[in-house]
């Protein structure tokens, strides 16, 4: 016993490490990609009040371009106004605006940090868009502020469609430039042809059908091949992100339990 | 060991950290974590346990500014953990690890040395785990090498500007 103790006593130093790496370990782990913990994250309030605060200063640099995006913004949704249709999923889902306290776009694992959240009926698994198109979906809620896994993280997968003949397939991001993304599970036997839109499928509740995601930059299939190698540029300038909109469909709960439930 | 002026330090340095070079996102491959300063630069009077909790400590807050839970805790413990060891091996001296670590105390290749071998060791360890494969290690190899220069640049200017 006392021999153990003396060992114990001469390596405690290591075994501190090794505990103290454990742990670290079990929060990787447990976070991997996304954290989980809406404290110990930039949804917790005082660390997204802070990068609010950053963004509001950088705001000032750039209060022009904003303007003209504004603009075309308004010009967009009066246009929309116009040609409203009133198809009645339109009712089930709601926009929120929210604006963008913090964002990365160079790392693997780029997330985006939005102001609003479980306070503001955010909850995780929404979809998030802005004028141009598809953003990404909510990862971790704060009372104030929540976590968004944007399409351009290599975690990130997004069902699509090409919007001329509503041929699937499933788009994820490779890690390298933030303005393409490459869309996979498009069979040899499909078309693609450059310049083609490719637009979000509507098969999971978090995006309605038909929000622009990009438009085809070139395809590729290698000889023995039966997938295509998309590359598909992204509308959404990633660099230049401030505001967005928070899809929420009134059935979503219900939907994605009943596909859980068929799981 | 004059712990107002560490914790000011640390202050400081995590002010710099969060406010400007958690912004800089130059060529994509440039994230200097320069909060490491004030771990490197912390003499060792502490037991070698304490030092790896505080350690662990600094590395969670840098966590919660990148949403990267657990990975700075982890790269900071391996550098506290390593610390006295490299320090004893560049110093050959024991009697000499209780002074103060800075550029004019230990000269400039003991310091060198200390200072390049810790932050490449920080900074790689924190790039590989958030690329958690091997598949950008091409990336994550250019990642380490171009912000480390420049946390050691700037942990180098830090010390001639005090030395003053």
């Amino acid at each position: 016993m006392q021999n153990l103790l003396k060992i114990l006593l001469r390596y405690s130093n290591f075994l501190v490490f090794i505990a103290l790496e454990v742990a670290a370990f079990m929060l990787i782990s447990l976070n991997s990609a996304y954290p989980r913990s809406s404290i110990l994250s930039t949804a917790n309030d005082f660390v997204a009040w802070q990068n609010a605060q950053i963004s509001e200063v950088k705001g000032y640099f750039s209060l022009r371009s904003q303007n003209e995006q504004l603009a075309l913004e308004n010009a967009a949704l009066r246009n929309q106004i116009c040609s409203m249709d009133s198809a009645q999923n339109r009712e089930l889902i709601h926009y929120e605006h929210a604006k963008v306290v913090q964002m990365t776009t160079d790392e693997l694992h780029n997330y985006l940090t939005i102001n609003r959240g479980s306070r503001d009926g955010i909850m995780r698994g929404q979809g998030i868009r802005n004028e141009d198109g598809v953003v990404g979906i909510v990862r971790t809620v704060g009372r104030n502020y929540s976590v968004v896994m944007p399409i351009i993280n290599t975690q990130a997968n997004l069902s699509c469609r090409f919007a001329k003949n509503d041929y699937l397939g499933t788009l994820k991001w490779d890690g390298k430039d933030h303005r393409f993304a490459q869309l996979t599970d498009v069979s040899s036997h499909m078309v693609v042809n450059t310049g083609d839109t490719i637009v979000t499928s509507g098969l999971s509740p978090v995006f309605p059908e038909g929000i622009p995601v990009g438009i085809v930059e070139n395809s590729v299939l290698k000889e023995g091949d039966s997938y295509f190698t998309i590359r598909v540029r992204l509308h959404t300038n990633f660099k230049r992100l401030k505001y967005v909109e928070i899809v929420q469909n009134a059935h979503q709960q219900e939907l994605e339990e009943l596909q859980h439930g068929l799981d | 060991m004059d712990w107002t002026k560490q914790i000011g330090r640390y202050i400081i340095v995590m002010v710099l950290q969060v406010l400007l070079f958690n912004q800089l996102q130059l060529w994509g491959v440039c994230h200097p974590y320069i909060y490491i300063l004030c771990l490197l630069m912390m003499p060792i009077t502490l037991p070698h346990s304490v030092d790896m909790l505080i350690g662990a400590a600094v590395g969670i807050v840098m966590d919660v500014f990148c949403n990267s839970l657990g990975i700075h805790t982890a790269a900071c413990i391996l550098l506290m953990f390593i610390r006295p060891y490299l320090l004893g091996g560049i110093l050959n001296d024991k009697d000499r690890l209780n002074e103060q670590i800075t550029l004019q105390v230990l000269g400039m290749e003991a310091f060198l040395k200390y200072v390049v071998t810790l932050v490449l060791i920080h900074h790689l360890t924190v790039f590989m785990l958030a690329a958690w494969s091997l598949t950008h290690i091409g990336f994550v190899l250019a990642e380490t090498l171009v912000s480390s220069l420049i946390t050691i640049l700037i942990i180098f200017g830090y010390n001639t500007l005090r030395d003053r």
